[in-house]
């Protein structure tokens, strides 16, 4: 049986493998060629190996360690934020999708909408003469901030990102909230739990699992934010807006410095390999192999 | 079985290099959406009019985001997608060892003024036919700087302001005569924030987005003051009074108000959106701002009140950044010949009145010019403000141009935003510099 | 339990007033879109407000005018037959080695990490490279390369969310199918796939926006043949000399999200149907 299952989980595993291996096999080699070469596009197919010269230089550019703790900050804040509001609304307005299921997809809308295009759109939205922000608040208040000036912008990207993601987050833990067999509530309801206790002892641990998922894939996401913050405001006045992507980006092409740019993310790869590792790790070892 | 896999991926991949594709046809790579394009189609319906079967022409495009990015990565791959394709004269550099470098016909020295042909040579050869020109306009308020010009209360008001804000009395003048400091004085008397009777909400609009065609308009600025890239022995010089004094130039005006205060985040679009909401009284912009904002239908609050004049005079002199679009040749491309005979018939006057009717900007020599005029006048004004102001920077068409105006933009807005020091920020831009431009 | 009765109605009211501040914010940029996508240009120039002064069409009417020179129809079309070809791509790749590593623990510790990894990096490195295979081998400029693309971007999602959906499935039934003989790829299939139908279809609307929402890829890997509707859209609003067309702009963002959005209400009723009946059952 032991032997059987190996057997079994490896086949089922086969395609999933082989398609990496055939999409990315190849790329991957000539990146790892790149990363140790001095390589722009002048000679793509004839890169100059020349060391471990570019990471030295990723991990000794100020500028990657800035990009390293924008996306880190970012992606914590705007992940915590949806989740939050996605749970308070998947739980909260639990009672009308149960009967009228179709509501939800009024709240999926904004994922709808590619991230590029938002962001151009935003430029609008958000412009002092022709925006409808500015025009509203003007006429209500006599007064709106510089949403992309330095002392905004981190806000307004922060509040972009939650506007068009939380929808994410609801939808899953929608799932979650709703897959709840009613038996577990029945019976925690005829031992006296209503209310808060009920949610709070029964319902969130249950939906533990899903609320961890929905944060990691939110937070990752985040992370490698790219479309929407350049194109509403490019690498930010002094690059104050470069995420880990657009930096990897502009130095692949804009710099042209393909070697530091496949360098930089392989650096990311590595780490962010070392902390699922480590994540699986700690909850393989909590849960009993079935 | 994943070895299999493999195995058999690179079997397929082996079996399709002996393919390559046969096409009949040149095809041009374009500049979409605008009347680079709508040029572009009229030019070659006309050439497909007369050319034989095999050399006719097809047109495709790219998206406007990406675009260079796009074509870098196509060049550098070896496609064989497109033959002929587009090149602006800043990034020359970077795409000429992926070009092949064209013999002009005969008929070119007689379309285009020498000054336009360099925009498209690199490194001694001609890599393209320049389609387009782009320089800068100062664009102004006529009805407004008519006012200023008549009304006693606010020449009264402008000289308070002047000497209040710049630290000494001046006189409004027209335009065609402003000194940078004139300009100033101007975007600051039109500003609601210092001057309560200001019927503009901003004086002027400033383009500071962290954005390498910003670095351009700005270099108006920073050329009349004397500024260069480098001096003549190849030492960078970005680090020169010249430059400082530029630089403060937009510090100060974004400091006290005269720019949305959003600029930091402006680029063409956003300058035009201000400018044609008529909220600001002047608009360092590109020429091929003009034809929307002068339009009753797109932007009612300003048409018919723009004037236009050559950036203002500094202590070097006037002048403009100007840099051209053109069409060269792909290196990998299959079908040069056919491209050659294209891009031949382009040069041609005939070719050239054809595109500049359907919207296009060419600056054309004044023989031809004088053909068209009456249909686009503009183009008068266009050659002569190229051939009387136009400059490129020491170094503005070297391989890694682009990299120079990148790194500008990013060190220029962190001063102009407040993140960095003016000493810091040209500090960074001179060893940045240093090594992108050193042979 | 009185107490609940009488603030039934009451609450029920406060959800629905949630749910409508919650509409109404979170769609906050697509109403000003759509309100955008609806004035001319001139008044964009002189009217931010919401209000829309004289509602015309002109927009909508110049993408479809340029339909000779750019065919909006061809890139959603592209978009479309790319996009659900990689999203179910992604599904039937995912699924059963999602099975295998919930129930199996095979690749574990090494594919699902290296899988999810690749959400976390800018795909855009693999851009050159992919490329270069592409050219190798005619995928360049073909929905076909493209859909695989797509499979990759969701290769990472579907994986995590089927393999934390399985794990959650009881076991107790699978040991029952089991016990009766059934084959692991039956009892995946007739089994696990039906109790699995919510997250499937969850995941398919998810993998399908995405796909449709990709845009460096699109650009990159395609000219003219395969280009998708993300890439496409800037043709329509490019103004002269680099500028941007608001109005048409909003108005192709509109067009552009239809699909998805029709698609979304269409699945919505699956899993709508799918909840209820597990209730009832349950």
């Amino acid at each position: 049986m032991e032997r059987q299952t190996i057997l079994q989980g490896r086949v089922l595993i086969t395609p999933l493998t082989a398609f990496l291996i055939a999409l990315l096999g190849f790329p991957l080699l000539l990146d790892l060629l790149y990363s140790v070469s001095q390589v722009g596009f002048e000679n793509i197919r004839a890169p100059e190996i020349s060391g471990l010269g570019n990471y030295a230089k990723a991990l000794a550019d100020p500028e990657f360690w800035a990009a390293a703790w924008f996306s880190l900050r970012f992606g914590l804040i705007v992940a915590s934020i949806q989740v939050v509001a996605g749970l308070v609304l998947a739980i909260f307005l639990a009672p009308l999708f149960a009967a009228r299921p179709w509501l939800i997809a009024f709240l999926m809308l904004p994922m709808m909408v590619a991230p590029a295009l938002v962001g151009l759109m935003y430029r609008l939205i958000l412009h002092e003469f022709v925006g409808v922000v500015p025009y509203y608040l003007l006429e209500w208040y006599g007064d709106f901030p510089a949403f992309l000036g330095r002392q905004w912008v981190f806000t307004t990207l922060v509040v972009i990102e939650t506007l068009q993601w939380t929808p994410f987050a609801l939808l899953i833990l929608h799932s979650a909230y709703a897959a709840i067999s009613p038996d577990v509530r029945e019976a925690a309801a005829l031992d006296g739990a209503t209310g808060l206790r009920q949610l709070v002892s029964i319902d969130l641990p249950l939906m533990l699992p899903a609320i961890g998922v929905t944060a990691f894939i939110r937070f990752i996401d985040s992370f490698r934010v790219f479309d929407n913050i350049y194109t509403l405001v490019g690498s930010g006045a002094g690059g104050s807006t470069t995420s880990m992507s657009i930096y990897i980006y502009q130095a692949f092409f804009k710099v042209g410095d393909i070697g530091l740019a496949v360098a930089a993310s392989m650096l990311l790869l590595a780490a962010s390999f070392v902390v699922l590792w480590t994540i699986n790790r700690l909850t393989a070892r909590r849960e009993p192999a079935p | 079985m994943t070895r299999l896999k493999t195995l058999l991926a690179g079997a397929a991949m082996l079996a399709a290099m002996g393919i390559s594709a046969a096409k009949a046809e040149v095809t041009v790579l374009g500049w979409p959406g605008g009347p680079e394009e709508a040029g572009l189609r009229k030019v070659a319906e006309a050439y497909n009019a007369k050319a034989s079967e095999a050399d006719k022409v097809k047109l495709i495009f790219f998206n406007r985001d990406g675009f260079f990015d796009k074509l870098a990565a196509d060049l550098a791959a070896g496609t064989t997608e497109f033959d002929v394709n587009l090149l602006a004269t800043y990034a020359l550099g970077r795409y000429a060892p992926f070009m092949e470098p064209i013999t002009l016909p005969a008929a070119a020295n007689e379309t285009f003024p020498e000054k336009v042909l360099a925009t498209m040579q690199y490194d001694g050869k001609q890599y393209g036919i320049p389609t387009d020109l782009s320089l800068h306009f100062m664009y102004y308020r006529s009805d407004l700087i008519e006012k200023l010009l008549t009304d006693a209360d606010w020449k009264t008001t402008y000289g308070e302001i002047s000497e209040k804000y710049l630290g000494k009395k001046l006189e409004p003048k027209g335009p065609d005569q402003w000194t940078w400091e004139d300009w100033m004085a101007t975007a600051l008397f039109f500003t609601k924030s210092i001057n309560k009777d200001s019927p503009t909400r901003y004086g002027s609009v400033l383009q500071m987005k962290n954005l390498l065609f910003n670095m351009m308009v700005w270099h108006s600025a920073a050329r009349a003051e004397g500024g260069d890239w480098m001096d003549a022995s190849g030492a960078i010089t970005v680090d020169s009074p010249a430059f400082r004094t530029a630089l403060e130039m937009y510090k100060t005006l974004f400091d006290d108000g005269a720019t949305p205060k959003d600029s930091t985040s402006y680029e063409y679009a956003e300058a035009n959106a201000a400018f044609g909401s008529g909220q600001a009284a002047t608009m360092l912009q590109w020429n091929a701002a003009f034809a929307d904002l002068d339009s009753k239908e797109k932007t009612p609050a300003v048409a018919g009140k723009i004037g236009t004049v050559a950036p203002p005079t500094g202590p070097a002199g006037r002048f403009t950044h100007i840099h051209g679009l053109g069409l060269g040749i792909n290196k990998a491309s299959t079908h040069k010949e056919g491209a050659v005979k294209f891009l031949d018939w382009l040069a041609t006057p005939e070719a050239m009145t054809i595109y500049a009717k359907a919207g296009g900007s060419p600056a054309l020599s004044d023989a031809v010019v004088a053909g068209i005029v009456a249909e686009r006048p503009d183009l008068k004004k266009l050659g002569e403000f190229a051939g009387a102001y136009g400059f490129v920077m020491n170094g503005g068409t070297a391989a890694k141009a682009l990299q120079v105006y990148e790194l500008q933009a990013k060190e220029f807005t962190a001063y102009w935003s407040g993140e960095k020091t003016l000493d810091e920020a040209l500090a960074a831009t001179k060893s940045g510099m240093a090594e992108l431009l050193k042979q | 339990m009185n107490q609940t009765l009488s603030s039934r109605p009451v609450m029920s009211a406060l959800r629905w007033l949630v749910f409508a501040v919650a509409v109404l914010v979170l769609n906050f940029p697509v109403i000003a879109t759509l309100v955008t996508s609806l004035k001319s240009d001139a008044e964009i120039s002189s009217n931010a407000s919401l209000i829309i002064e004289h509602p015309t069409l002109d927009n909508y009417a110049a993408i479809f005018a340029m339909a000779d020179r750019f065919d909006i129809l061809h890139y959603l079309m592209n978009s479309l037959v790319a996009s659900l070809i990689g999203s179910v791509l992604a599904i039937a790749l995912a699924f059963p080695a999602a099975y295998a590593m919930a129930r199996f623990k095979t690749g574990r510790s090494w594919l699902l990490p290296l899988a999810v990894n690749l959400r976390a990096v800018p795909l855009i490195i693999f851009a050159i490279p992919i490329y270069l295979m592409y050219q190798q081998v005619g995928l360049l400029d073909t929905r076909l390369g493209l859909a695989f693309i797509f499979a990759l971007v969701n290769i990472p999602l579907v994986l995590v969310l089927f393999t934390s959906a399985i794990a959650e499935l009881p076991f107790e039934i699978e040991e029952a199918a089991r016990v009766d003989g059934a084959s692991t790829l039956r009892l995946i299939w007739h089994v696990v796939l039906p109790m699995s139908l919510n997250v499937v279809a969850a995941s398919s609307v998810l993998a399908f926006i995405y796909s449709w929402n990709e845009f460096l890829f699109g650009l990159m890997l395609t000219t003219s043949r395969a280009t998708p509707i993300s890439v496409g859209a800037s043709f329509f609003f490019a103004a002269s000399g680099g500028g941007v067309r608001w109005g048409v702009a909003a108005a192709v963002m509109i067009l552009a999200t239809l699909p998805p959005l029709l698609l979304g209400l269409l699945m919505y009723r699956q899993i709508g149907r799918s909840m209820t009946a597990g209730a009832v059952k349950g």
